[in-house]
C-alpha cells in the first residue's frame, strides 16, 4: 500500500525494540543458542521463498509473507506452532492480502509437498504433512497475533526513489536490491523503518562498487548510526554463510525444534497438548 | 475432526474475545454478514459487531473471506472521523467478526424517510463530512470503488462515516489495471461502464455527484436498469459527449455510440438548489474523468464558503423510530425501508471479482 507509513499500523506497533525481541525470544534462545535461531530462521525463509517461486508469485508477496513469519516467531515460541505449517500460511494470507489472486488449496498443498520433496529433502525424511485444514486454522492465529496488522511496507518502492535520485539506477541498483532480498533472512525487516534499510542497501552497494555517493548521504537528514547498525547486521548475515552448510547441519538442528505438531495420521497423539489438543481422524 | 494444531496454551483467544461483546440486538442479515447491535463489556461502549459468514463451502476454503480481510487489512491503517473505525476483530472457529463504531442510521434511509426536512444547511453539512472522509481516503491512496447512499451511516450525533470497505483497494501503481465491475449500478461513472480498466478517484467522485443529486432529488437521481440503460440515463440528463468533450472516450474497450442527446441544465433537474451547488454538482457529474474534480479541489468551491454554513452535526435530522434498520453492511436482506434492487440484477457479481 502506497500510504503513509508514518501513520501505518507497520511503523507504529512493528517496528520493535532489539531488547523486547530478545527477550521475547527467550524460549526459542535456550534451544537455540548464538547462531543457531538465525540458522532456523533462515531455513524457513529459504522455504517460503521457494513456496512463493513454486507458486510464481511476484517477491513482494514473498516478502510480505517473510516479514508475517518473522512477526509471529517474534512474540510466539517454535514451540506454538509448526513453521512448517506457519511459512506456507504466511504465503497464503500475504497473496489475498497483496491482492494478488486466489492460490486454490490444492496448490498451494502441491507446492509445499513439491518443494519439501524437491527442494528439501535434505531437511525433511518425510512429506509435508499438513492439510489445508491446518493452513486455514492456523491463518486464523497469524492474522490475530498480528493484531490484524496486515499492510506491510518494504524497502523497494524507496530504494528505487533514492536511486532515481542519485542517478545510479543502472550501475547500481540491481546490487542494492540483492541486498535488500538478503535482508529478509535477518531481523532487520523487524527492528528498522524500510527506507533506513534501503538506505543501507544502496549504501553497501555504493561501497562494493566505489560509487562515490558521498555527498549524496551527507545531505540526508537521517540517522547514520542506525543505518551503520543494519550495515553491520546485513555484513554478519554474509559472514555467517560463508561459514554455514545448510545442508550438512540443518537436520540437527530441526531435530532441536520443539515438537509443536499436531499428531499425524497414524501416530497417536503425544499427551502434551493438553486440552486443547486432539487426535485427528 | 482436525487435530488442534497448538500445542501449549499460550495463545489464547478466539472463543474468550466473543464473550466481551454482549448482544443487544440483531441489526440485520445480509449474504456475506450477520450485524449485531452489541455491548463492550470492558469498556461499556455500543458496538456494531459485523459476523462474517462461511457462506458456500466452496468459499470456506479459501481461508478468512477476502472481502473482509480487504476491509480489516484497510481499516486498520485509517483514521478518520469520517470512515467507520474498526477497534476489534476475532475469529471463533472459522468464523471472524469485525467490531465497528456502532451507528444509527444511513443516508439511504435518511434521504427515504419522507417526514425528514432536507435543507441547503443539512445538505451542505452531509456533503462537507462525505468528502472530507474520501479525500483521506485519497490522500492514502485508497479508492472506496462503492459509494452509494447506504454506505454513508450517520450516527446519533449527526457524524457521517464512510463505510464497507469490500471493495476498496490502493491505486497509483501505473502499470496495473483494475476491473471495471465496480460500484453500483446507479453511482457507477460513465467511464467504468464504457468499461476502463485504468481508472481513479474520479470514480469515487461521480457517485459523490449522484449521491448528492438524489438528496436533493430524494429519488435516485439516475436510476438505470441495466448498463446500457445507466449510460442512456446519464446522456440524456447531461447530454451526450463528444470525442471533443472527452478525449479518449472512443478507445474505450465497451464504447459504443448513442443516441445525441442535449442534456438538460442541471438548474432546471434540480430547481430547489442554489447556484454554488448547481456549480459543485456540475464538476462532480463532469463525463470526461479528466475533468471531474476531486475532493481537495470540490471543497475549495464557494459552495462551502458560502453563506447558509452547514447545520451543527446534533442537529441533523435523524429517521423517526432509528433503531434496527441499519446494516453495516446493505446489500442483501433489507430490515425495513430498503430500496429494492431492480430484478434483473445479480446482487452477487461485484463479489465475484477477479483482482
Amino acid at each position: 500500500m502506497a500510504g503513509n507509513f508514518w501513520q501505518s499500523s507497520h511503523c507504529q506497533q512493528w517496528i520493535l525494540d532489539k531488547q523486547d525481541l530478545l527477550r521475547d525470544r527467550q524460549d526459542d534462545l535456550t534451544n537455540f543458542p548464538d547462531d543457531e535461531y538465525q540458522k532456523v530462521h533462515i531455513f524457513y525463509c529459504g522455504v517460503i521463498q521457494a513456496v512463493g517461486e513454486q507458486l510464481k508469485l511476484r517477491q513482494q508477496v514473498i516478502a510480505t509473507a517473510t516479514v508475517y513469519f518473522k512477526r509471529f516467531y517474534s512474540k510466539y515460541s517454535f514451540r506454538t506452532i509448526d513453521p512448517l505449517l506457519m511459512g506456507p500460511t504466511c504465503v497464503f494470507l500475504a497473496s489475498k492480502v497483496e491482492e494478488f489472486g486466489v492460490i486454490s488449496n490444492s496448490r498451494l498443498i502441491t507446492a509445499c509437498q513439491t518443494v519439501i520433496k524437491n527442494k528439501f529433502s535434505y531437511a525433511f525424511n518425510q512429506e509435508f504433512p499438513y492439510r489445508i485444514n491446518h493452513v486455514l486454522e492456523c491463518e486464523f492465529y497469524l492474522l490475530e497475533m498480528m493484531d490484524c496488522c496486515l499492510v506491510v511496507y518494504h524497502p523497494y518502492r524507496p530504494l528505487t526513489s533514492y536511486v532515481q535520485d542519485m542517478g545510479q539506477e543502472d550501475t547500481v541498483l540491481p546490487l542494492a536490491w540483492r541486498i535488500v532480498n538478503d535482508s529478509y533472512r535477518t531481523d532487520v525487516c523487524l527492528l528498522y523503518p524500510p527506507f533506513m534499510i534501503a538506505l543501507a542497501a544502496l549504501h553497501m552497494a555504493c561501497v562494493i562498487l566505489q560509487k562515490d555517493a558521498k555527498h549524496w548521504f551527507a545531505e540526508l537528514s537521517v540517522d547514520m548510526e542506525k543505518m551503520l547498525e543494519i550495515t553491520r547486521v546485513i555484513l554478519r548475515l554474509y559472514d555467517l554463510w560463508k561459514q554455514y552448510d545448510e545442508r550438512k547441519e540443518i537436520l540437527s538442528l530441526l531435530s532441536k525444534m520443539p515438537k509443536a505438531r499436531i499428531a499425524q495420521p497414524g501416530q497417536s497423539s503425544d499427551g502434551k497438548q493438553g486440552s486443547q489438543g486432539g487426535s485427528q481422524k | 475432526m482436525m487435530g488442534h494444531i497448538l500445542c501449549s496454551g499460550k495463545i489464547k483467544m478466539a472463543a474468550d474475545r466473543s464473550k466481551r461483546y454482549q448482544k443487544i440486538d440483531f441489526l440485520g442479515e445480509g449474504q456475506f454478514a450477520t450485524v449485531y447491535k452489541a455491548k463492550d463489556t470492558k469498556t461499556g461502549q455500543i458496538v456494531a459487531v459485523k459476523k462474517i459468514k462461511l457462506g458456500q463451502r466452496a468459499e470456506a476454503k479459501d481461508g478468512i473471506n477476502r472481502t473482509a480481510l480487504r476491509e480489516i487489512k484497510l481499516l486498520q491503517e485509517l483514521s478518520h472521523t469520517n470512515i467507520i473505525g474498526l477497534y476489534d476483530v476475532f475469529g471463533h472457529k472459522s468464523n471472524i467478526s469485525l467490531v465497528f463504531d456502532f451507528m444509527d442510521t444511513d443516508m439511504e434511509v435518511v434521504t427515504k424517510d419522507t417526514s425528514i426536512v432536507m435543507t441547503g444547511p443539512h445538505i451542505k453539512a452531509y456533503a462537507i463530512m462525505t468528502l472530507e472522509g474520501l479525500e483521506y481516503l485519497h490522500n492514502n491512496w485508497i479508492l472506496h470503488r462503492d459509494l452509494k447512499p447506504n454506505n454513508l451511516l450517520v450516527n446519533s450525533q449527526g457524524i457521517l462515516k464512510i463505510t464497507d470497505f469490500g471493495l476498496a483497494k490502493t491505486f497509483g501503481s501505473p502499470n496495473r489495471v483494475y476491473t471495471h465491475q465496480v460500484v453500483t449500478r446507479w453511482y457507477r461513472a460513465p467511464e467504468l461502464l464504457y468499461g476502463a480498466r485504468i481508472y481513479g478517484t474520479g470514480v469515487d467522485m461521480w457517485a459523490v455527484g449522484c449521491i448528492l443529486a438524489e438528496l436533493l432529488l430524494r429519488v435516485p437521481f439516475l436510476p438505470g436498469d441495466s448498463d446500457i440503460d445507466q449510460l442512456s440515463k446519464i446522456f440524456q440528463a447531461l447530454g451526450t459527449p463528444s470525442e471533443d468533450t472527452w478525449p479518449g472516450m472512443k478507445s474505450l474497450p465497451d464504447y459504443i455510440e448513442y443516441k445525441q442527446f442535449p442534456g438538460t441544465p442541471l438548474k432546471d433537474i434540480f430547481t430547489a438548489a442554489a447556484d454554488d451547488l448547481i456549480s459543485l454538482l456540475g464538476k462532480l457529474l463532469c463525463l470526461n474523468p479528466s475533468q471531474r474534480y476531486n475532493c481537495s479541489q470540490a471543497l475549495q468551491m464557494p459552495y462551502f464558503s458560502n453563506k447558509p454554513g452547514p447545520t451543527p452535526n446534533p442537529q441533523l435530522p435523524l429517521p423517526s423510530g432509528t433503531s434496527a434498520e441499519i446494516l453495516m453492511e446493505d446489500h442483501k436482506v433489507k430490515v425495513g425501508v430498503k430500496r429494492k434492487l431492480p430484478a434483473d440484477s445479480d446482487p452477487t457479481l461485484k463479489k465475484k471479482l477477479v483482482f
